[in-house]
């Protein structure tokens, strides 16, 4: 039996049909007619749950199994909670408004760590509990997967278990084993010990970690000899056989990207020294074309969609963009549906695809040079000159744009005030490339936006071992930049230092911090990543109390020999071309794109993609 | 072209959507269905389309009408309700479609609407008493209410925008259910909410209440000083 959400209590808090369900394409099916069901997770809110594609793909792929059924649930806001807490209403799913305590699995996605407070705080909203080994018979077997469990270790205590990398398949095979456990009478761990088998399956709770005297990591210790000592990540290796929705969900309610999202390749060849996702998804995998265009045209029809997005992590990489361009817009034409085309590299190609696709006015351009010095560049091997901005910006004033975006990361190895003046050096110099394009090419009013984003170094990059400039640092920078800018034309956009902080404490933390995770959560923390309610001061105090400092995790230089919390996790990269891209980085030394030359990083060994 | 005059329901399923969200659940069913709708011109062209009064999150109707304009002049009623209706979900449903040769939409012309509205109090009443109460309320000369409107909270005249009033009386244990229902003005000249109507009644008999649901159950056009059903060969 669902639960009943009274008229009263809807209409009494914001947006009331994030609670409600129903939308189309969401799926119905009898509770009582399948063997396995499964809550979908996504510790935040309705509006950013729904636009995430991995979330799409999962719930549909495991739908079409006769014996499962998935629902979506979502991190109520907290006026919803307050309701839901005040009447007894335990945190329930979407579609058939069950408890979620009686499902068989309850699956988190994990995709910000400034989203971990919103998992322990669900779990308890769920009746669930917040630990694993507090988890008796009847409980559900929470488990998670998505680029935060890369580091699974800050979430140890609370998840039963990991998927490591992307779940088409191994999300089936972990369903298949759950139907052979099911009804037998064994045990909770007698199920852990079968899907510890599965390549890709992490049980934290089969480890254990010794440490050293100065609290680094002295041993990673599997419990049984059997158990893995490197955990595999999966990856799809041809991307046109992949399961990929041909119905996705339209809700009632604005969302953030309220669009088809069309996933044109994964992994990224650019060998960003900065960036996660360029490594922890490689090797790049690409659809074709046609399987593309085939997508678009049912995905289309199934919905009523009227824009399209081209998805990926660098829109221009794609090898078949001009013939899938082409293609969409021949096809979408007459049914008048949008193409957006995020992350482009702006040439004159680009440029030009634009006007085709987006016949509504020149809206801002945005660009991301991350930081303001070649050398600067050279370090985190972003591949961009001064000489390839200008030029782009140059293009797109003389094709009538006027607002440009220009992105960067303040705090990044390295970095010096005269990075930092660089940046506004940059933004003048694009001003005056607008002030060179003759008066009837160039759009009115010209709006140059920097902003910069506190740089937080992650796991499996090889910045893995550098620390996080300090929150005073960076605001000194942020001021001094700030003193720099004093145009009108120019707009410098920055914030607060203290969640990206945290962030950098979880996103390499190691178990110890877990405690620490489920303090804060007691002492009323939850959605640290709205502004609201990041309480700072709070989490501090929760360090405090649980005696663990977080400078170690932050601000602290880790030896190339140290044991990393996340050394156990195997996502193709080694460790050894980390290190030697991170000494490249020291040297100011760049990396060329893989496709031109390949760097020996390791992902070869999924013997698929580029690679 | 062509104008078509719709007349669809709002079930539970849907009630919590708000205007505006409703409007983009038609426009992509549209697409769906590839009904040959007809978009205006510009930049960022929109499907002609026109709905009837907006209605408060929370309220379910079987009474909502909406004007549209399809370019194709072969297709029949039938057809277009059947397709649509493959492609809305659960809660909305067309009931009914007809050709509109009025140039006066939906929007500009409605007037007046009847809702039913389910109110739990524990003040004790009887058949006759409540009679007398409604016949007190509706003698009134004048019903002050305070009013929210774009410029603040505004003290307003409801009484002249209460056409009609009645109900029933089920006792529930302690409680008593009444369902109150009431024809009152809607539109863009003079509308009227529900809830304001039945706070001013319960203030006026002096008990605490708590609005249980809202339906609207009739909503009326103005021809001349006649109320119509929007589907009146009179106005279409």
């Amino acid at each position: 039996m669902g639960i009943k959400l009274s008229d009263k209590i809807l209409k009494s808090v914001e947006k009331p049909s994030r609670y409600t369900g129903n939308e189309w394409n969401s799926i119905k099916k009898d509770p009582n007619s399948v063997n396995i069901r499964f809550a979908f997770c996504f510790p935040d809110t309705y509006e950013i749950g729904m636009s995430h594609l991995g979330m799409k793909i999962l719930y549909h792929l495991l739908n079409e199994r006769q014996d499962c059924y998935c629902e979506r649930v979502f991190a109520p806001w907290t006026d919803m909670e307050s309701k839901m807490r005040e009447n007894n209403i335990p945190l329930y799913s979407l579609e058939s408004k069950d408890p979620i305590k009686n499902f068989d699995f309850v699956g988190f996605t994990l995709q910000y760590e400034m989203s971990f407070s919103n998992i322990v705080n669900m779990l308890d909203l769920a009746g669930i509990p917040v630990l694993a080994e507090e988890r008796g018979p009847d409980a559900p077997f929470v488990c998670a997967g998505g680029p935060c469990a890369y580091n699974p270790e800050p979430l140890a205590d609370i998840i039963d278990f990991f998927m490591m990398g992307e779940g088409e398949e191994i999300i089936n095979e972990v369903m298949d084993a759950y139907n052979r456990w099911k009804g037998t009478g064994k045990t909770r761990q007698d199920f852990l010990e079968d899907i510890v088998k599965i390549e890709g399956i992490y049980v934290p709770s089969f480890y254990k970690f010794t440490y050293n005297d100065d609290g680094t990591i002295k041993e990673f210790i599997p419990l049984k000899p059997h158990y893995p000592v490197k955990i595999k990540k999966r990856i799809i290796k041809d991307m046109d056989k992949a399961y990929f929705p041909e119905k996705i969900i339209v809700p009632y309610t604005d969302i953030v990207h309220d669009r088809i999202m069309l996933e044109i390749f994964r992994g990224c060849t650019r060998g960003c020294r900065f960036c996660q996702a360029g490594f922890i998804y490689r090797p790049v995998r690409e659809k074709s074309p046609e399987r593309l265009l085939e997508l678009a045209r049912k995905l289309e029809e199934s919905t009523g969609y009227e824009e399209i997005s081209l998805t990926s992590l660098s829109t221009s990489d794609y090898t078949g963009l001009e013939q899938l361009t082409t293609g969409l817009l021949e096809d979408m034409e007459e049914r008048k549906v949008n193409l957006s085309l995020p992350s482009l590299r702006i040439d004159s190609f680009s440029l030009d695809l634009m006007e085709k696709a987006q016949k509504v006015r020149k809206s801002g351009l945005t660009f991301a040079p991350e930081a303001g010095t070649q050398r600067l560049r050279d370090v985190i091997n972003k591949g961009v000159t001064e000489e390839d901005l200008l030029k782009a910006v140059s293009l797109a004033f003389n094709g009538g744009w006027s607002s440009v975006k220009l992105y960067f990361m303040m705090g990044l190895p390295t970095e010096t005030l005269e990075d930092v003046e660089g940046i506004a050096d940059l933004a003048y110099k694009v001003v005056d490339v607008y002030k060179n394009v003759p008066r009837e090419k160039r759009g009115k009013n010209l709006n140059v936006t920097v902003s910069t984003a506190t740089f937080v170094p992650k796991a499996f990059t090889p910045f893995q071992w550098e620390p996080q400039d300090s929150i005073e640092n960076v605001h000194q920078k942020q001021m001094h930049l700030k003193d720099k800018i004093r145009s009108k034309q120019i707009t410098y956009n920055y914030h607060e230092n203290k969640l990206s902080f945290l962030e950098a404490v979880f996103a390499r933390g190691d178990r110890r911090v877990c405690k620490v995770l489920i303090k804060a959560w007691q002492m009323g923390c939850k959605f640290d990543g709205w502004g609201e309610h990041f309480k700072y001061e709070v989490w501090m105090k929760a360090f405090e109390e649980c005696g663990v400092d977080p400078y170690f995790y932050v601000t602290r230089r880790r030896d190339y020999e140290e044991v990393l919390p996340w050394d156990h996790i195997d996502v193709g990269v080694t460790k050894k071309y980390l290190i030697s891209e991170s000494k490249k980085a020291k040297e100011g030394k760049v990396t060329p794109n893989c496709r031109m030359d390949c760097g020996g990083c390791g992902a070869a060994v999924f013997k698929s993609g580029i690679c | 072209m062509v104008n078509i005059r719709i007349k669809f329901r709002r079930g539970e399923e849907v009630k919590f959507i708000s205007h505006l969200d409703l409007m983009k659940v038609f426009e992509r069913a549209i697409r769906r269905a590839r009904l040959p709708i007809a978009y205006s011109q510009g930049f960022n062209p929109h499907p002609s389309m026109v709905f009837g009064l907006p209605m408060s999150v929370g309220v379910t109707s079987e009474a909502e009408y909406g004007d549209f304009e399809i370019t194709d002049d072969s297709l029949s009623m039938n057809d277009f309700i059947k397709r649509l209706n493959d492609q809305l979900p659960d809660g909305l449903e067309v009931l009914a479609a007809k050709p509109r040769k009025s140039k006066q939409n939906i929007m500009a012309t409605i007037a007046a609407s009847e809702y039913v509205v389910v109110v739990g109090t524990e003040l004790e009443c009887d058949e006759k008493s409540f009679r007398n109460s409604i016949k007190k309320y509706l003698s009134q000369k004048e019903i002050i209410v305070k009013k929210r409107t774009k410029s603040g909270i505004k003290d307003t005249d409801i009484r002249s925008m209460i056409y009609d009033l009645d109900f029933e009386l089920q006792p529930l244990g302690d409680i008593n259910i009444i369902k109150l229902s009431m024809l009152v003005s809607a539109g863009s000249k003079a509308n009227l909410k529900p809830e304001l109507l039945v706070d001013s009644f319960f203030e006026m008999l002096g008990g605490s209440f708590e609005i249980d649901r809202i339906h609207r159950s009739k909503l009326f056009v103005k021809a001349g000083e006649e109320l119509l059903d929007p589907m009146d060969g009179k106005v279409l």
